[in-house]
């Protein structure tokens, strides 16, 4: 095969380079010899029933699944198209292979991931340690656990699926199937739930066994942005939110207040201030009696100009709900952190829920790694294979694709102004929908779909919409999407994962939107990552069928507006305003560089978060196997009958020793929750502010270690502490301790926080790093230069604060 | 002490790394010794001799005396550095390797690239320059040629010698810099000068020996050096810690334990550099001296010799002015104003933006005198140890003040160690770091503590 001896060239080419990405398909293709070797064709059902029963018998014997392997492949390529009517294509089957190998594979958008990561999910499963599937949402892990369920049942195999709202005894019951189709973050904030349970039947994880993610590149690269955060009530938040909110809404941005680089933070201006303090009338508010009046400006600030309706949250039953930024749909049971929650229901009017505060945290990167063994699979991992490898030490493998892609990416129309591109996109709507050929629209937020819809249907042409308002008729409105004339609205709720079949769901009109020329997505901006970009496209051309995709672009997207994009194009474009398309390649390709400086933005997000995170999940885990141990077995616990013999002598003769020392657990499991939740507030305070230590020259990782592990070595008497003190003030309520007046509870309910971690970057302040010798030699070596170079690049960082240039700006207005 | 080194290599992951970084270290020091074939050694220590006070001594140091030997090292680590400060530059100006910084790993990736390539560039011309220069030179005193068989043959392989030798120094420097402990270069620059100190150290034992040194002398001498960096790591740690509060949480906001957040502003904030730049200028006038041979030129050099009043009256006043013009260039209290305003930051009872900046400056202002007088301090004692004050050659009072002044004072001790306040400023700055990185390393050496410590019956065995 020339195809073959080309990836083996890649493969060396990659390795030469040390680039993490796995070409040779070699040992997989040997492998498929053998299991196309395994004759089931002729087998009754019955027989290949028994043959799996045999293979999870020798599984659980301790057999190696490298082994078992061939037999178990040809078994589900077998009963996949005997049971869901689906022969697995070799590339299918490979790519299964690679996965059991601890790969995360590549394969084109449109191949059949799904049933792919059946055949390493159901041999992994043999053993009976479970297997987790983690999808990319909610609709997909209940649609991929119905559509391959029966593959597995046939074969003998329990299945479960995780839904958002499950309680915990349907959980409990969905991890311990052989098969758990869940999302990557369920299964996370599961866990960390099951660190605040106060009994050994309410966990519902077991141990981890094996992990396999699908869309991986947005699970270990997108998401692990945000970590996971789980809180629990700890009574009402205080003051009143109300005025704030009101004073906030009549300050202009630009004069008031302004927003840094990425739209991380929001910060007043002189100007907005005074006016503030004018109204208030409290004073300086910077005075330390107002920090807590300040403190609610900010957070009514940041609500206001940072957080916008139908982008970010949309309002139901008088409820702010959560759109997730990656899969488009609403998180049930998510809040802003620290008051901000308020501020954004203060906002609009609503009435505020309780406060809360953290109990635990761990990030996907973290929490991934506690699975033994992890693979994955995904149509877009090559870009993204060097951080892949670097954090979860997982290989990319790509797997050619089963038939060549046909589908036409068009170059971008990128336009002036949002109304040129407003205008063309629905004339090719128009014109496309015409001919009844089936469209896909992908937008960027739930506003921006209503937009469009309203904008179509005021054209006379009728389209369905997707976005989080209406995620309950995402099945049915995904099933249609393919059929003639259909023209599809959505979010980036379509943008993974979806598979849209042509001409319908049972494709009576196949024939006719194929010669049509297929799907016709078209994208309405561009993406922070291209990768994000490549999956809305793969909603097209799906194995071998012809489609096409293009992206309207506008030099006013949000995108473009928020990253600055617009300052890498040339000059005589920043001004310009026309109706047409702009005609220059060097636009397109500067656009794209745009978003590799957001990628990489990004990417030290992420390197930040990790490596503060470690630290802390080192302490997690000391934490957590503690509480496992005291969980498990409350015997173990003597400090009381050592602390304080005579009480606990008295105690026991009144209780009776086994009801004592379940006091005694439940005590201890009190506290350790309340100090470790006190210990997370101290620490996310450390780590607010200690970017500060690089101006007196100290590396800030290095005295957030310092003073985080003093402050966890701490812990562990206080625990011990707080546990006698609570002894000494437990009271007898009949012949019981009353452990609800102590307040010995667990938090009466919990959700979850949407934190992003906020990088300060390099401390703009200072030229010099930690780098002595370097400086030194530097200076002295270079004297002259070394001083232009802190010259010139004071002078840039002069010109690229936009603090500096709105204050100009603000002069020039007076005037 | 002997509790935290023990500490050090009880952590195996430590070990490993302390242990990678010395021996690292110890394969650039043996490299250090082996001399670039052709030259001849005796002419070319006659040769250096007579370029003493020069700017060249400075440069020399930098590559741990590899140069005045010209060992296979003798370009040192500073056409990395080289390549490196004007690849910095070029990311300045020129937008494409701005853009490429911004691009995360891969673009980084990138300029690392760039660096190396420089870097090899850098080396190819400068050995080249070095081994033409090395030709075209005699001894002063014999008169005998540096390069006893000159010719196309020695140029080539001069190239190959130190370009090879600078681009495997630039390689250790990554390695321990990657899986070592600290960093490469700062340590690279660091062992470099240290070895000095055994050295110095035995000519005293001999200066002791023939007589040439008191007992007395040579332990005042050690206690003044231990009195000197004392004083280094305790100025070098100093703060003044400026309050800071964050008006962002509204709950879990508690002060704890007395640790409020700071913004720390050092005494010193300029390091070494302000030194290196006075120490650089006031070698000027020798070297143009070195090089044009007009008496009038010969005659001001003399008076800006290390020991001339006028030299320390310059060297100080220098260490002055450049302490505050590095300050100014690396530290702008508009900037931090601006970043802590961005954040949510501010310092109680002082409003944002202008106020903030003013106040930090007028704070960093009086502290950055405090540390100008240090810095001038630090390099001036150990220079009048060494070679004395040279009062005689003051109008009008020196003859007298050269009679009533003690004997060490005047002539100096006579030593002949090089250990000024720059080499000791280095190497304790580039100790104290190393440390701190070691000392974070340790933090999770406790751990292992907090679980053998929980009160279980199971683990108590």
């Amino acid at each position: 095969m020339i195809n073959l001896d080309n990836n083996r060239f890649k493969h060396l080419w990659n390795r030469f380079k040390g680039n993490p990405i796995e070409w040779d398909l070699g040992e997989y293709k040997a492998l498929l010899e053998k299991v196309n070797t395994c004759e089931l064709g002729d087998l009754s059902e019955r027989e290949l029933k028994d043959i799996s029963s045999r293979l999870r018998e020798e599984a659980r014997q301790g057999k190696s699944l490298d082994e078992l392997l061939p037999e178990a492949y040809a078994l589900v390529r077998e009963t996949a198209e005997r049971t869901v009517g689906l022969r697995p294509f070799d590339v299918q089957v490979m790519a299964g292979m690679a996965m059991h190998r601890g790969r995360l594979i590549e394969m084109n958008t449109g191949e059949g991931k799904t049933l792919a990561a059946v055949f390493p999910a159901y041999l992994n499963a043999l053993t009976g340690k479970g297997v987790h599937i983690h999808t990319f949402n909610d609709y997909l892990a209940r649609r991929d656990a119905a559509w391959m369920g029966p593959i597995y049942t046939f074969l003998g195999l329990s299945v479960g699926c995780i839904q958002q709202g499950m309680t915990p005894q349907e959980r409990k019951k969905a991890y311990s199937s052989d098969i758990t189709y869940t999302t990557a973050k369920e299964a996370g904030f599961d866990f960390l739930r099951d660190q605040l349970c106060y009994n050994a039947e309410d966990l519902v994880h077991r141990d981890f066994n094996f992990a396999l993610m699908d869309e991986a590149d947005s699970i270990l690269i997108d998401e692990a942005r945000v970590p996971l955060v789980i809180a629990g009530t700890t009574g009402k938040p205080k003051g009143d939110t109300s005025q704030m909110a009101e004073l906030v809404r009549g300050l202009r941005e630009g004069a008031d207040f302004e927003t840094d680089d990425g739209r991380r933070n929001v910060y007043l201006t002189d100007r907005g201030l005074e006016r503030i303090e004018a109204i208030l009338g409290l004073g300086s508010l910077h005075d330390p009696e107002n920090l807590d009046a300040l403190t609610k400006l900010n957070q009514a600030l940041h609500a206001e100009s940072l957080i916008h309706h139908d982008i970010d949250y949309i309002v139901r039953n008088g409820k702010v709900e959560i759109v997730d930024e990656f899969t488009g749909r609403v998180v049930e049971d998510r809040h802003w952190p620290d008051g901000l929650q308020a501020a954004v229901e203060a906002k609009e009017k609503l009435v505020s829920g309780s406060g809360g505060s953290v109990l635990g945290s761990i990030t996907l990167q973290h929490f991934l790694k506690l699975y033994p063994k992890l693979c994955g699979m995904t149509a877009t991992a090559r870009p993204s294979a060097e951080e892949l490898k670097e954090f979860y030490g997982l290989t990319v493998a790509v797997i050619p694709p089963n038939r060549p892609c046909i589908r036409r990416d068009e170059p971008d129309l990128v336009f002036t102004h949002k109304e040129a591109k407003t205008k063309t996109l629905i004339t090719e709507i128009g014109r496309v929908h015409a001919a009844g050929r089936p469209i896909l629209v992908g937008t960027a937020s739930v506003e921006e779909s209503e937009e469009l819809t309203a904008a179509l249907k005021k054209a006379g042409i009728t389209c369905q919409v997707l976005n989080a308002k209406n995620d309950e008729l995402e099945a049915g409105i995904v099933a249609r999407a393919g059929e003639l004339g259909a023209v599809t609205i959505s979010t980036n709720m379509a943008g993974r994962g979806t598979d849209i079949k042509l001409g319908g769901e049972d494709g009576q009109d196949r024939d006719q939107v194929v010669g049509l020329g297929g799907m016709y997505v078209i994208g309405t901006n561009r993406h922070e990552s291209l990768r994000i970009d490549q999956q809305l496209q793969g909603r097209a051309g799906r194995q071998g069928d012809p489609g096409t995709s293009r992206f309207f672009v506008s030099l006013e997207d949000y995108l473009i507006e928020r990253y600055g994009i617009l300052n890498l194009l040339p000059k005589k474009y920043h001004d310009l305003k026309q109706e047409t398309p702009i005609l220059d390649s060097l636009v397109n390709r500067e656009i794209e560089r745009g978003q590799r400086i957001i990628e990489g933005q990004n990417f030290e997000i992420r390197k930040t978060l990790w490596e503060y995170s470690s630290l802390m999940e080192k302490q997690r885990d000391l934490i957590q196997r503690r509480r496992c141990e005291i969980l498990s077995d409350g015997s173990l616990l003597e400090q009381l009958s050592h602390q304080a013999p005579e009480q606990y002598a008295e105690l026991a003769s009144r209780l009776g020793e086994p009801r004592l020392q379940e006091v005694e657990r439940l005590t201890t499991l009190f506290h350790i929750d309340r100090c470790w939740a006190e210990h997370l507030a101290q620490v996310s305070d450390i780590r607010e502010s200690i970017h500060l230590v690089s101006v007196g020259g100290n590396a800030p990782i290095n005295e957030f270690h310092k003073l985080v592990s003093a402050a966890f070595l701490e812990l562990d008497q206080k625990i011990d502490e707080e546990v006698l003190h609570t002894f000494e003030g437990l009271k007898f309520t009949g012949n019981d301790l009353d452990l609800d007046e102590a307040g010995i509870r667990g938090p009466s309910s919990t959700w979850t926080y949407l934190i992003s971690d906020n990088t300060f970057g390099s401390w703009v302040g200072l030229l010099q790093g930690t780098n002595i010798g370097f400086t030194a030699v530097a200076a002295g070596y270079l004297g002259p230069l070394y001083v232009l170079l802190g010259l010139l690049r004071r002078r840039r960082l002069r010109r690229n604060n936009p603090l500096e240039q709105s204050e100009t700006q603000d002069k020039s207005d007076t005037q | 002490m002997l509790d935290s080194i023990r500490n050090i290599f009880s952590i195996p992951d430590l070990r490993r790394r302390v242990l990678f970084t010395l021996a690292l270290l110890a394969v650039y020091r043996i490299g250090a010794q082996i001399p670039n074939p052709g030259i001849s050694a005796s002419a070319l220590a006659e040769l250096w001799e007579s370029q003493k006070g020069t700017i060249l001594g400075m440069v020399d140091l930098f590559t741990g005396r590899s140069m005045s030997r010209m060992t296979i090292f003798a370009l040192g680590i500073m056409p990395y550095i080289s390549a490196s400060i004007i690849l910095q530059l070029l990311q300045v100006v020129w937008p494409y390797l701005e853009r490429l910084s911004k691009e995360g790993e891969m673009g980084r990736k990138k300029i690392t690239q760039f660096t190396r390539y420089g870097t090899l560039g850098i080396c190819i011309i400068q050995s080249a320059g070095i081994a033409s220069l090395l030709q075209s030179l005699r001894s002063p005193v014999s008169n005998a040629p540096i390069v006893p068989n000159p010719g196309i043959g020695f140029v080539m392989m001069t190239i190959l010698t130190l370009t090879t030798g600078t681009v495997f120094i630039m390689w250790l420097g990554e390695q321990i810099s990657e899986r070592g402990i600290g960093n490469g270069i700062s340590l690279i620059i660091f062992a470099g000068i240290v070895v000095d100190f055994p050295r110095a150290a035995l000519s005293m034992i001999q200066g002791l020996r023939t007589g040439d040194q008191t007992p007395l002398r040579v332990i005042f001498l050690v206690a003044l050096m231990l009195a000197v960096i004392a004083v280094i790591v305790f100025v070098e740690r100093g703060q003044r810690r400026l309050p800071v509060s964050y008006a962002k949480r509204v709950v879990g906001r508690k002060i704890y334990g007395g640790q409020s957040t700071h913004l720390p502003l050092r005494v010193n904030t300029g390091g070494v550099i302000p030194i290196i730049f006075a120490a650089s200028v006031i070698t000027i006038p020798m070297t143009v001296a070195q090089m044009v041979n007009v008496p009038f030129l010969q005659n001001i050099a003399q008076q800006f010799s290390p020991g001339m009043p006028m030299y320390f009256l310059f060297y100080v006043a220098a260490i002055i002015f450049f302490t505050y013009f590095y300050v100014s260039i690396i530290f702008n209290p508009t900037d931090v104003a601006d970043n802590l305003r961005k954040y949510g930051g501010f310092i109680p009872g002082i409003r944002p933006g202008k106020n903030t900046s003013d106040y930090i400056d007028s704070v960093l202002s009086r502290l950055t005198l405090v540390g100008a007088l240090y810095l001038a301090a630090v390099a001036a004692v150990p220079e009048i140890l060494i070679s004395g004050l040279r009062v005689d050659t003051l109008p009008v009072i020196g003859p007298f003040l050269d009679q009533n002044l003690p004997d060490w004072f005047t002539q100096g001790m006579g030593l002949q160690f090089y250990f000024g306040g720059t080499s000791l400023l280095i190497v304790v700055g580039v100790a104290m770091d190393t440390l701190q990185q070691i000392e974070a390393q340790l933090v999770m050496r406790h751990y292992d503590g907090f679980m053998r410590r929980s009160r279980l019956k199971g683990r108590r065995g």
